[in-house]
């Protein structure tokens, strides 16, 4: 071969390359506009998706668009309405349907999985101005939400001394963490090291704490639910952990002021020393002897 | 192959799509299913409720994934976060196949949770026979890719769907999840003859075949899986089988869930035709 020959090879292939990348951008484009007009419709963004549709007379292109903006909004309000039903219950179909969709603009969804989106609803619901007067409805979207997060948490490695070395090292080595030991191993622990002891809550719970009676309104809008239907607003605050026990399964626990407290400090990762300290050494000794025995809590580090 | 934890590691017959509505009565009642597919995208979180369900049902019956994820259509890169996790799924259920669609969910990594359609052209065709050899090589494994429905044509459009999956299958070793009721729903829809597209489909990589029910709007038709079949799709599934063979297939039913009893129903049907014709 002639280096002329080579030379228009090489260019050849080059203008491969840059066709096939053009045609990729192409391809993005056209996804990107697409996307547009489905979540962001209005009419600069519809008429430049439809350039790339045909249309015909029984179905504009403006028509074909809309099909796919009803069924991926139908699609995707299916799929919060099943994480968040009362909400749907309180506010009716309709409503929850519109506030979806300026949700969707908000927040798009960034995981394939659909169980994974919803995290901002309660977040979204909090400064949505029309839904100003259901003061509670950010609150019981969280609760909802919690109750899913907890429904599909990791289940609780059963920690043998083993197992618990084997499966954590991995963590440990990333950061200084101490190994998670089962609660059995509790006697080992020197009495002077107590204050330094880790309490880890199950990787399901979390705590919600409202101004309103959340939880009440959350029981009376379950399907199964038999007793009155009215819940006043002067029944006051909710202090609540949502969690999923291996024993009990899914569970919402009223706290007191002691209890929250408590289990806030062990999830944000604080000693039993700090805690004690912190507030109501009086009450800690019981509350942990609870936590353990509900399962709670099933192991530690030091 | 290494070691298989489960019993069951083939499918044959009318298998039933499994919903969450259906898990208490499958326990209390271990009806004779012959398999079950479960969307994979339901089972993705490391633990939880859904996947010690799932593995129940693993332990009595062979299952395949089904989920709509991949994006395989899209111009984004493949997301390696949902590979990963779908391989981890895979490990734990041994599904019998894994299956995804021939569309586009995401782009610039937003997600319609839709499956939408893209141009069958050159460039596509060598687009997503590339990405399908890499969702293999990534799982370690084949994939069926399935039909979609769809409601648009694109002007930039070069081939009829049928040509862009032989085309598939020609780059690629992947088989074919053929959903009956998409072809219908499609040929209605764009006006081409649903025995054409049928015949031309290699039956060599068939491996699973859909049946559900569309929902006949006043200009479409519109594939909402929450119907039972429709006769032009039964007459089209028999025209499958005698070509095919007695390949599974499943009654899928999205919407508007009904009661397990009336899913046996649709099955039943279906088993009736594939012995009759295959």
């Amino acid at each position: 071969m002639t280096d002329d020959s080579l030379q228009s090879l090489e260019q050849l292939q080059a203008l491969k390359q840059r066709t096939a990348l053009e045609k990729l951008q192409a391809l993005k484009k056209l996804q990107d506009d697409f996307y547009q007009a489905i979540f962001h419709p209005n009419e600069e963004t519809i008429k430049q998706a439809s350039t790339y549709i045909v249309g015909t007379d029984a179905l504009t292109e403006e028509d074909r668009l809309s099909i796919y903006r009803d069924s991926i909004l139908g699609g995707i309000t299916a799929g919060l309405t099943g994480i968040f039903p009362v909400c749907v219950k309180l506010v009716g179909e309709k409503y929850f349907t519109h506030m979806v969709a300026g949700y969707l603009k908000e927040y798009p969804s960034g995981s394939p999985d659909l169980g994974n989106y919803g995290e901002h609803l309660p977040t979204y619901i909090a400064q949505f101005k029309p839904a100003k007067a259901l003061v509670y409805l950010s609150d019981v979207a969280k609760l909802e939400w919690a109750w899913h997060q907890a429904f599909n948490a990791p289940d609780e490695h059963d920690l043998t001394v083993d197992s618990a070395s084997s499966e954590l090292e991995v963590e440990s080595a990333l950061k200084p963490v101490s190994k998670l030991k089962p609660l059995s191993e509790l006697d080992h622990v020197a009495e002077d090291s107590f204050p330094d002891i880790r309490f880890k809550v199950v990787s399901s719970a979390s705590l919600i704490s409202s101004d309103y009676p959340v939880h009440h309104i959350w029981q009376v809008n379950q399907n199964d639910y038999e007793g009155g239907q009215s819940v006043s607003l002067d029944e006051g605050q909710a202090k609540l952990l949502v969690w999923r026990s291996a024993d009990y399964g899914m569970r919402v626990d009223a706290l007191n002021e002691n209890e929250y407290r408590f289990i806030e400090g062990l999830l944000e990762g604080k000693t039993f020393g700090y805690i004690a300290e912190a507030a109501y050494p009086q009450a800690l000794g019981e509350i942990l002897q609870r936590c353990i025995q509900m399962g709670l809590i099933q192991s530690f580090s030091v | 192959m290494n070691e298989r934890r489960f019993k069951h590691q083939s499918i044959a017959g009318v298998g039933l799509g499994l919903r969450s509505s259906h898990y208490q009565e499958v326990f209390n009642t271990q009806p004779d299913v012959p398999w079950f597919e479960l969307l994979s995208d339901n089972y993705m979180a490391e633990g939880g409720l859904p996947i010690l369900r799932a593995e129940k049902i693993r332990e009595d019956y062979p299952i395949t994934l089904h989920g709509v994820g991949m994006s395989l259509g899209a111009a984004d890169p493949l997301n390696i976060d949902y590979l990963s996790r779908l391989k981890a799924l895979v490990n734990r259920l041994e599904p019998v196949y894994v299956s995804d669609h021939l569309a586009w969910v995401s782009t610039s990594a937003h997600y319609t949770h839709d499956l939408l359609p893209f141009p069958y052209t050159e460039f596509t065709l060598k687009h997503i026979s590339e990405r399908i050899n890499q969702a293999q090589e990534f799982l370690g494994r084949e994939l069926l890719v399935e039909n979609p429905s769809s409601y648009l044509n694109f002007h930039a459009t070069e081939m009829s769907e049928w040509e862009f999956i032989q085309g598939i299958c020609k780059s690629t070793d992947c088989n074919l999840l053929i959903d009956i009721n998409n072809i219908y729903v499609s040929a209605m829809n764009h006006g081409f003859d649903p025995y054409e597209y049928l015949s031309a489909i290699p039956a060599d990589r068939v491996k699973e075949i859909h049946l559900a029910g569309y929902e006949k709007m006043e200009h479409y038709l519109f594939d909402t899986h929450g119907y039972q079949v429709h006769p032009p799709v039964w007459a089209l599934y028999q025209a499958a089988i005698k070509r095919f063979g007695a390949i599974p297939t499943l009654i899928e039913w999205d919407t508007d869930i009904p009661d397990f009893t009336t899913l046996r129903a649709e099955a039943l049907k279906a088993e009736m035709i594939m012995t009759e014709v295959a």
